[in-house]
C-alpha cells in the first residue's frame, strides 16, 4: 500500500471525525472550565478536536496514567496476596484525534526510556494499539518553540495520520505509517478524492511556510545544546528559578516529563500500590533517610529540570527532552519559562 | 496495570539481630521452585516491600553461592525501615522485586589481591562479594578485610567475622571509632587504620569499599594518597531510588543511571559525573 492523501473540505473532516468516533473506542480533547483533557468520546459534539495547545493536557495520561493501580494486595498474618489489577482500561484499540504535533513527537521521546532494558510491556502494548491522528497547527501559540528543536516537526514516527488544514480552504487528511494506511483503509472515510504525495504536497508546504513564520520563539537548538552541556556550574541558574514555588505543575503537564513515584495505601488488611507522577522540582525528590539530599536548592533542582531535558536525555536516548510545546510556561504560577530559562542560562 | 513494578513474595525464614538498628532477613520465595531460578551477582539490589508501608532498596548481602536464600541487611533509617524492623519477623511475607542494577566487575579482579574497606552498615554489599570470592578463593591472592563500625556494638555480621578471623587465607582488620574496654583491636577511624595499620600494597590490589558517605569520602583520599589509582577503586553508590529499572528517573546523576550503570563505580567512572553528591 502506498502512503496516500485524502483532499477534503471542513465539513468531510468532520464526517471523518464522526466516522472515526462512530467504529472505534475515540479519544479526544473535552472542555471543563475552560480546559481540554483527552477523554473517551462518543459524540464529536461532546469534543474539540482543534482545541489550542495551551488550554489542552497532553495526552501523555493515556499511556502513563496521572496515577495508576500497580496492584492489589491483601496482607494478613496469615500471609500475602497479590491479586493483579483490573483490566488496563488504556489497552484496547483505540484512536486518539485532536493531537498536535508536539504531542505525537513526545510520545516518541517517551518510548525511549519506556523501551530500553526493561521494557514495559503495559505502556508498550498502550502505544501499539493506538493510531495517533495529529493535526498540524495553524500558527504558532504564544509559548510555542516546537520548529526550534533538534526534530523534523513534519516527519513523526509517532504519528499515524496528519490532518492539516490548507490555506487554500481545502483539508488534507495524509497517512504516515503502516498503521496510519490501515486506518484510512478501515472505512473511516468514504472519500473518493485521493491524490498523490507530489499533488498534494505543494499546498502542504505552502502551509508549513506560514506555520513556521508564526513563531514567536526561535533559538539555535545546537548551540544551546552544546553551552548547556558545558555551565553545570553557572550561578544564572540561582537567578532563573528564584521565583519557583516547587509546585511541580511544569512536570505534571508536560508531555514528556517521566517521573514517578510508587505509594502504598493500606486500610486495614486490604492497600492498593500507586505509581503516580512525580517531579525533580520536588524538595524531597532526592532526599534519603538520614537527611543527605544531592539537590537541596531550589537551583539545583530546576538544573536538574533544564539539562535532563537539554543535554542528559539526548546524550542518553539520543532524543531532546522538550517539544516546545509550552504548556509548562502557561501553566507556571509564577511565569517560568523554559524557553527564557535555557536561553538566559546560556547566554 | 504496571506489571514491570509488581513483586514477587518472599517469606522471611530467619532475622538475626546484628546491632542495634540493623537486622538481617534471610529471604526465600513463596512461590516453589522461584528460589531456585533467582539468580544474582554481588553488587546487585533488591526492591524489598512491606506491603501497606512501602518499598526501600536494599543490596543483596549474601552470595549467590550460598544457595537457596537471600540476605537484606536493613538499617533502620526511616519511615519504612523503622516500620520493616517492629512488624517483620520469622514466617512473615513481604515483595521482592529483582535483582536490579550492576555488579562488582569480577573479570577485573580475578587474580588480583583484594582489599576490602567497610564501614557500618556498608559490609552488607560487599559480604555478598566476600562469600562469592571466599567460595571461589583460589581465583584472588591475598584477601584483606577492614572493617570499622562506630563502636564494637555496632559490627554487623559479629559470628561471621570470628569465621573469617579463624579462616587463614583471610587477613581481617577491624577498628572502632573510640577505646572501649574489653576491645583489643585497633581504635580509630578508618581511613587511618588504612594508612597506618593495613598499608596495602598497591601493586596488583583492587580496592572494594563501602559505608557512610563520609567514610567512603575519606577513604577515596586515603587511597588516591597511598597510590591506588582511580581506576582501581570500586565502590557502590547510594542514589535515592525508587523502580530501581530505568524508568522513574529518581537516581539520576547526569545521564547515568544509578540504578541500572550502577551502583558499582570505579572511582575513575565516579570522577566523570557532573559533581552532584
Ligand atoms: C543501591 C542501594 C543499596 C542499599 N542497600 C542498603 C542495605 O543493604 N541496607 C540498608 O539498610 N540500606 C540500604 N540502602 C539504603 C536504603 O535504601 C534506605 O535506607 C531506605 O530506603 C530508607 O527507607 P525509609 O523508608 O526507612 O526512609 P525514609 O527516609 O522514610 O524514605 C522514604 C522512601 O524514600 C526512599 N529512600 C530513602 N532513603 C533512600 C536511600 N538512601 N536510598 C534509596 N532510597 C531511599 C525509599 O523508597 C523509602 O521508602 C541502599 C540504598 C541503595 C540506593
Ligand atoms: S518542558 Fe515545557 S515546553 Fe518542554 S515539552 Fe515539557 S511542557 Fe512542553
Ligand atoms: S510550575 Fe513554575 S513554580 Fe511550579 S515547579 Fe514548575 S517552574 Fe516552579
Ligand atoms: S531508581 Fe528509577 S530510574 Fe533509577
Amino acid at each position: 500500500m502506498s502512503v496516500e492523501t485524502i483532499v477534503t473540505d471542513k465539513a468531510g473532516l468532520q464526517k471523518f471525525y464522526e466516522a472515526i468516533i462512530a467504529k472505534n473506542e475515540t479519544y479526544a480533547p473535552v472542555e471543563k472550565f475552560g480546559k481540554y483533557d483527552f477523554k473517551l468520546v462518543k459524540n464529536l459534539s461532546e469534543c474539540d478536536p482543534e482545541s489550542p495547545i495551551a488550554k489542552t493536557m497532553s495526552a501523555k495520561p493515556l499511556f502513563f496514567p496521572r496515577s495508576a493501580k500497580i496492584m492489589k494486595y491483601v496482607a494478613t498474618s496469615a500471609g500475602t496476596d497479590v491479586s493483579e489489577t483490573d483490566e488496563d482500561p488504556l489497552a484496547g484499540k483505540r484512536v486518539i484525534v485532536g493531537m498536535k504535533h508536539c504531542d505525537a513527537r513526545a510520545l516518541q521521546v517517551l518510548d525511549k526510556v519506556y523501551n530500553w532494558d526493561f521494557i514495559d510491556t503495559d505502556y508498550q502494548k498502550r502505544r501499539l494499539n493506538t493510531v495517533v491522528i495529529s493535526t498540524r497547527c495553524d500558527k504558532a501559540e504564544t509559548h510555542c518553540f516546537c520548529t526550534s528543536l533538534d526534530y523534523d516537526v513534519e516527519n513523526l514516527d509517532a504519528m499515524d495520520v496528519l490532518i492539516v488544514n490548507g490555506n487554500d480552504g481545502k483539508v488534507y487528511i495524509k497517512s504516515k505509517s503502516e498503521k496510519g494506511i490501515e486506518f484510512l483503509n478501515s472505512g473511516v472515510t468514504s472519500h473518493t478524492s485521493r491524490v498523490t504525495e507530489e499533488a498534494a504536497g505543494e499546498e502542504l508546504k505552502k502551509q508549513y511556510t506560514a506555520f513556521s513564520a508564526s513563531f514567536r520563539l526561535k533559538m539555535d537548538y545546537k548551540s544551546i545544546n552544546e553551552k548547556l552541556s558545558k555551565i553545570f556550574d553557572t550561578p544564572e541558574f540561582e537567578n532563573v528559578s528564584s521565583n519557583c514555588v516547587s509546585c511541580n505543575t511544569c512536570a505534571f503537564v508536560c508531555p514528556t516529563c517521566h517521573c514517578f513515584k510508587i505509594s502504598d495505601e493500606k486500610v486495614k488488611d486490604t492497600g492498593v500500590r500507586y505509581k503516580s507522577y512525580d517531579s525533580c522540582n520536588n524538595g524531597y525528590f532526592t532526599l534519603m533517610a538520614g537527611g543527605h539530599n544531592p539537590r537541596p536548592a531550589k537551583y539545583r533542582r530546576w538544573r536538574q529540570r533544564a539539562m535532563h531535558k537539554f543535554v542528559y536525555y539526548k546524550e542518553r536516548f539520543g532524543e531532546n527532552l522538550c517539544v516546545g510545546c509550552g504548556k509548562c510556561t502557561t501553566s507556571c504560577p509564577v511565569n517560568i519559562s523554559i524557553f527564557e530559562v535555557i536561553n538566559q542560562v546560556s547566554k | 496495570m504496571e506489571q514491570l513494578l509488581v513483586p514477587m513474595i518472599c517469606k522471611i525464614d530467619k532475622v538475626i539481630q546484628e546491632t542495634p538498628d540493623v537486622r538481617t532477613y534471610r529471604l526465600k520465595f513463596k512461590e516453589e521452585g522461584l528460589m531456585e531460578k533467582f539468580n544474582w551477582m554481588p553488587g546487585q539490589f533488591v526492591e524489598f516491600s512491606l506491603l501497606g508501608s512501602g518499598e526501600c532498596t536494599f543490596c543483596i548481602a549474601s552470595s549467590v553461592t550460598r544457595k537457596g536464600y537471600f540476605d537484606c541487611s536493613i538499617k533502620r533509617a526511616g519511615v519504612v525501615t523503622a516500620d520493616i524492623h517492629t512488624l517483620l519477623d520469622e514466617g512473615d511475607e513481604v515483595g521482592i522485586r529483582g535483582p536490579y542494577g550492576n555488579w562488582f566487575p569480577l573479570d577485573d579482579i580475578k587474580g588480583k589481591n583484594l582489599l576490602f574497606v567497610g564501614g557500618g552498615i556498608g559490609l552488607a554489599p560487599l559480604r555478598s562479594l566476600i562469600q562469592y570470592c571466599i567460595d571461589n578463593r583460589n581465583d584472588y591472592k591475598d584477601f584483606t578485610i577492614l572493617y570499622g563500625a562506630r563502636t564494637s556494638a555496632d559490627m554487623c555480621y559479629k559470628e561471621e567475622i570470628k569465621e573469617w578471623q579463624e579462616n587463614k587465607s583471610l587477613k581481617v582488620i577491624l577498628t572502632i571509632d573510640r577505646p572501649e574496654e574489653s576491645w583489643t583491636s585497633n581504635v580509630g577511624v578508618v581511613p587511618k587504620i588504612l594508612e597506618e595499620v593495613v598499608k596495602p600494597e598497591i601493586a596488583n590490589t583492587k580496592v572494594i569499599t563501602c559505608g557512610p558517605p563520609i567514610m567512603i569520602k575519606y577513604t577515596i583520599q586515603s587511597l588516591l594518597k597511598l597510590g591506588f589509582a582511580d581506576k582501581d577503586i570500586i565502590t557502590t553508590l547510594e542514589m535515592k531510588m525508587q523502580c530501581g529499572l530505568g524508568k522513574c528517573g529518581r537516581c539520576n546523576i547526569g545521564s547515568t543511571y544509578v540504578c541500572k550503570d550502577g551502583p558499582v563505580f570505579t572511582n575513575e567512572q565516579l570522577k566523570k559525573l557532573p559533581d552532584e553528591f
